[in-house]
């Protein structure tokens, strides 16, 4: 093929082809010195290339830019990275054996029945309707207890939801308000975000804003917000520094995260 | 940029939260690393600032915010020959074995694995061209500025990426269907 031929088709593929382009692709196809299907292939791979995924970045990613940009300055402040390793050792320090030992039982215990339920009949739908229910409870039930491990055990079991639910999502909207651990409320917010198309969930994720203290999770929230799109969430921000003394890499990052989402 | 360039350094913060998420995308897909592709993102950033008296603001900013992706990936991929040297990053890669569970997967995820595969083994150029134009919606004048060459050869790159993508997808196809 001819490079004038290719520089057209490639202009076609970006859309950037006028009526009269448009018409000199036809005539070549017509004419047969651009192979139709040749030329149909391309256009379908091309747009088949939006099926490549690509994940979300981590927040560390957020904290490592901000604690740079801090360094930058000259700033002699604590930066949010070292608050965040801090915060990790923390939990990682919470985690003792029995606990790990009574979560990898869970973790077998469920798989053995997940595994039983691959088959597929009326009996294991039911099954799967009673295991959801079973997980809920025991999500609720976690989420009260007393072990900030439990807590944040009871967060992860609400990934394992295999749909929207009201009752998990009620229950982790009180614990991003309520809970006393850091930890378990940024957990939280990561688990509600997975359901972020749900209502109750946009306008609970946004009013959460209001009851924050730590800076850890009101940045986590202002990731979330970038996210999820969540425009209105810009008040409740624009509230928070107005009437909190946040820290400077803290007050920068929701400043920013109005401006984008403004 | 240009309030960065001017000493309001704080201003950096509403680029990162503005293009954070494009340059991870576009490292991501060059490179398939989640955590590579993280601190290629921390490196633009880190030259941005490094760089910022450079910036003279007569063009798009994101054609100059890729320039400076581009040489963070090719600095990063010296850097990794230089260390391996048996590595390539070309055609010439070796195509590697079936995924495990190819042949049971269902006919979507069989054709997003082969595009991904497709796209990781394209020739780097190429496969640049295809990721900022085709995902990055930059123009092609924006592309060949980037790349320093003229916008009619981006063009025809363009082109022969996405041949050269439809002949490999074709070849893995059949390579896994028999494995």
């Amino acid at each position: 093929m001819s490079e004038k031929n290719e520089k057209l088709i490639a202009d076609y593929l970006q859309g950037i082809l006028d009526e009269q382009g448009k018409k000199e692709v036809e005539e070549l196809i017509a004419k047969g010195d651009i192979d139709f299907i040749d030329f149909r292939a391309i256009e379908q791979l091309h747009d088949e290339l939006d099926m490549i995924p690509v994940p979300e970045p981590s927040s560390e990613m957020s904290h490592n830019f901000y604690s740079m940009l801090e360094e930058e300055k000259g700033s002699s402040r604590v930066s949010i990275r070292e608050t965040l390793r801090e915060k990790i050792a923390e939990f990682l320090n919470q985690i003792t054996m029995p606990r790990l030992a009574y979560a990898c039982m869970l973790l077998i215990v469920g798989g053995f029945i997940g595994n039983q339920m691959n088959s597929g009949d009326a009996e294991i739908q039911q099954l799967t309707s009673e295991m959801q229910n079973m997980r809920e409870m025991m999500m609720v039930s976690m989420l009260e207890g007393p072990s900030t491990t439990d807590r944040l055990r009871a967060v992860n079991i609400s990934a394992k939801l295999p749909s929207v639910d009201q009752k998990a999502i009620r229950a982790l909207l009180f614990t991003l308000n309520n809970d006393e651990s850091i930890n378990v409320r940024v957990q939280s917010i990561e688990a509600l975000s997975r359901w972020g198309d749900d209502p109750i969930v946009r306008e609970g994720i946004v009013k959460a804003i209001a009851n924050q203290e730590s800076e850890i999770v009101i940045i986590s929230l202002a990731d979330t917000m970038v996210e999820l799109g969540l425009k209105n969430s810009a008040n409740e921000f624009q509230r928070i520094i107005d009437e909190k003394d946040l820290n400077g890499a803290t007050k920068l990052k929701v400043e920013n995260t109005i401006a984008v989402l403004s | 940029m240009m309030k960065v360039k001017d000493g309001d350094l704080d201003k950096l913060g509403l680029l990162f939260e503005r293009y954070n998420r494009p340059l991870y995308s576009f490292f991501y897909r060059k490179t398939f690393q989640s955590q590579l592709s993280e601190d290629l993102v921390q490196s633009v950033f880190e030259r941005m600032l490094k760089y910022r008296t450079t910036y003279s603001g007569t063009g798009a900013f994101t054609t100059w915010m890729f320039s400076i992706a581009r040489n963070a990936h090719i600095d990063h991929y010296r850097k990794e020959k230089r260390r391996k040297e048996d590595e390539i990053l070309d055609e010439e890669r070796i195509a590697s074995d079936a995924p495990t569970g190819y042949m049971e997967m269902d006919e979507r995820h069989q054709k997003k694995l082969l595009l991904e595969k497709a796209l990781e083994q394209l020739d780097e150029d190429k496969k640049e061209v295809v990721i900022l134009s085709r995902f990055e919606g930059l123009k092609y004048h924006e592309i060949a500025e980037i790349q320093g060459v003229t916008e009619s050869a981006i063009k025809v790159r363009m082109f022969r990426a996405m041949k050269d993508l439809k002949q490999i997808v074709t070849t893995l196809s059949e390579e896994y269907s028999h494995e």
